[in-house]
């Protein structure tokens, strides 16, 4: 279990392919109970509630921070603790409940881009080389 | 009156396509070769401002929706012919990192990008300035930047370093830049793909339209590559954007994870 949560934790600093699927996009509706303005990509994360009325806490990866204050984001004003936020994304690859944010609804309705379009080179994906 | 309504109208559509034409057309420097200066966005194919190529919420590249905005990042290599030619043992290397979904990344240490990784990444912009004896690039990807003379000659002086020592001269309306003096401290252009100090690098800036500079990058090493690697991409001109700082040893959460990994001997598998 330790090294599960490792693993969900950890991998980063990585093209979108190496960890999320371009195949599960998902849009999801849940109240912010965290930011984190952090390098080299910002996280936040929802409570959400699944079928059954559980409510599950939900990890995004985002832009790194001087991408989003390029994008008009402002810390700790413009997306507060306690919002009620839409996210659209792409879910992560193991299934877990993270996923890579693309697009955000603030509650007056405002969208904006919180993370980059899903990837498009090969970075994650494919290895450069071939070995043979 | 009708032949010459029609051919009033025919005179203000040439005008409007004349207007539009010169609107992109490449700009020109006082000494008659094209002028570079500008912001410009790496990675991308898509004219316009930053937030107009950089919006959408589909799958760009994919073709799921072409509307979808093609960003490379920082892991990401520009589409190329052939895979990159390592030698063989260099390849394993470069596998081993791409399996260990390169948790040894220079700039997850905060390093300069390096180059032509910090000319191909898409999600930040880089300004250059031109005058009649130099090209200086600023990237705000790390913070890092290029002073290129418009000279033949290195100095002799050269320290290695991450963006190497560059020099340049025009063929034609290509600007040629020339690169060594690197250290082996960088990756080229995608996951694990490092090289030694004695990387020798030719970029060509050709500036074909206001919009848009054609990149053709040739990299050569004769210690870890077979022949010389090949790569070509766009950067394209952002009207209106401004460098910004990038402080990325501020709350930089990655060094830290990594080295946790590394401890705990967790095997990156996809």
């Amino acid at each position: 279990m330790q090294v599960l949560t490792l693993l969900l934790i950890a991998l980063l600093h990585h093209s979108f392919g190496a960890e999320y699927d371009v195949n599960q996009p998902i849009t999801l509706t849940g109240t912010l109970t965290a930011v984190e303005w952090t390098n080299p990509h910002t996280h936040f994360y929802l409570d959400v509630k699944d079928d059954k009325g559980k409510v599950v806490n939900w990890k995004f990866e985002g832009y790194n921070p001087s991408v989003l204050v390029r994008n008009g984001w402002k810390k700790d004003v413009t997306m507060k603790v306690g919002d009620l936020i839409t996210v659209f994304g792409w879910r992560a690859r193991d299934g877990g409940s993270w996923a890579h944010s693309r697009e955000i609804t603030l509650p007056d309705g405002k969208k904006m881009f919180f993370g980059p379009p899903a990837g498009t080179g090969d970075g994650g994906n494919t290895p450069v080389v071939e070995v043979k | 009156m009708r032949p010459f309504a029609m051919t009033t109208a025919a005179m203000l559509l040439a005008t409007t396509i004349v207007s539009a034409q010169s609107k992109n057309v490449m700009p020109r420097a006082a000494d008659g070769h094209p002028d570079l200066t500008g912001v410009w966005q790496g990675g991308s194919a898509t004219p316009g401002n930053w937030d107009d190529a950089n919006g959408g919420t589909g799958v760009g590249g994919t073709g799921r929706n072409p509307t979808a905005a093609v960003v490379l990042s920082s892991n990401d290599r520009p589409a190329g012919r052939e895979g990159a030619p390592y030698q063989d043992w260099a390849a394993k290397k470069v596998l081993e990192s791409f399996n260990r979904r390169g948790i040894d990344d220079p700039t997850a240490q905060c390093l300069p990008g390096g180059i032509p990784r910090s000319v191909t990444l898409g999600l930040f912009p880089q300004q250059f300035v031109q005058t009649p004896t130099q090209l200086v690039i600023l990237y705000e990807y790390m913070n890092v930047f290029r002073v290129i003379p418009f000279t033949a000659k290195h100095r002799d002086d050269i320290i290695p370093s991450y963006m190497g020592d560059s020099i340049a001269h025009w063929e034609g309306d290509a600007l040629v830049v020339d690169v060594i003096g690197f250290n082996d401290k960088t990756w080229l252009a995608g996951t694990g793909t490092f090289h030694s100090d004695q990387l020798h690098i030719t970029e060509r800036y050709t500036r074909v339209s206001k919009d848009r500079i054609d990149y053709q990058v040739t990299m050569e090493d004769p210690k870890v590559l077979t022949k010389p690697w090949k790569l070509a991409s766009s950067l394209m001109l952002r009207e209106g954007t401004r460098l910004q700082e990038y402080i990325c040893a501020e709350n930089n959460l990655d060094p830290a994870r990594y080295d946790e990994l590394l401890k705990n001997g967790v095997k990156f598998t996809r």
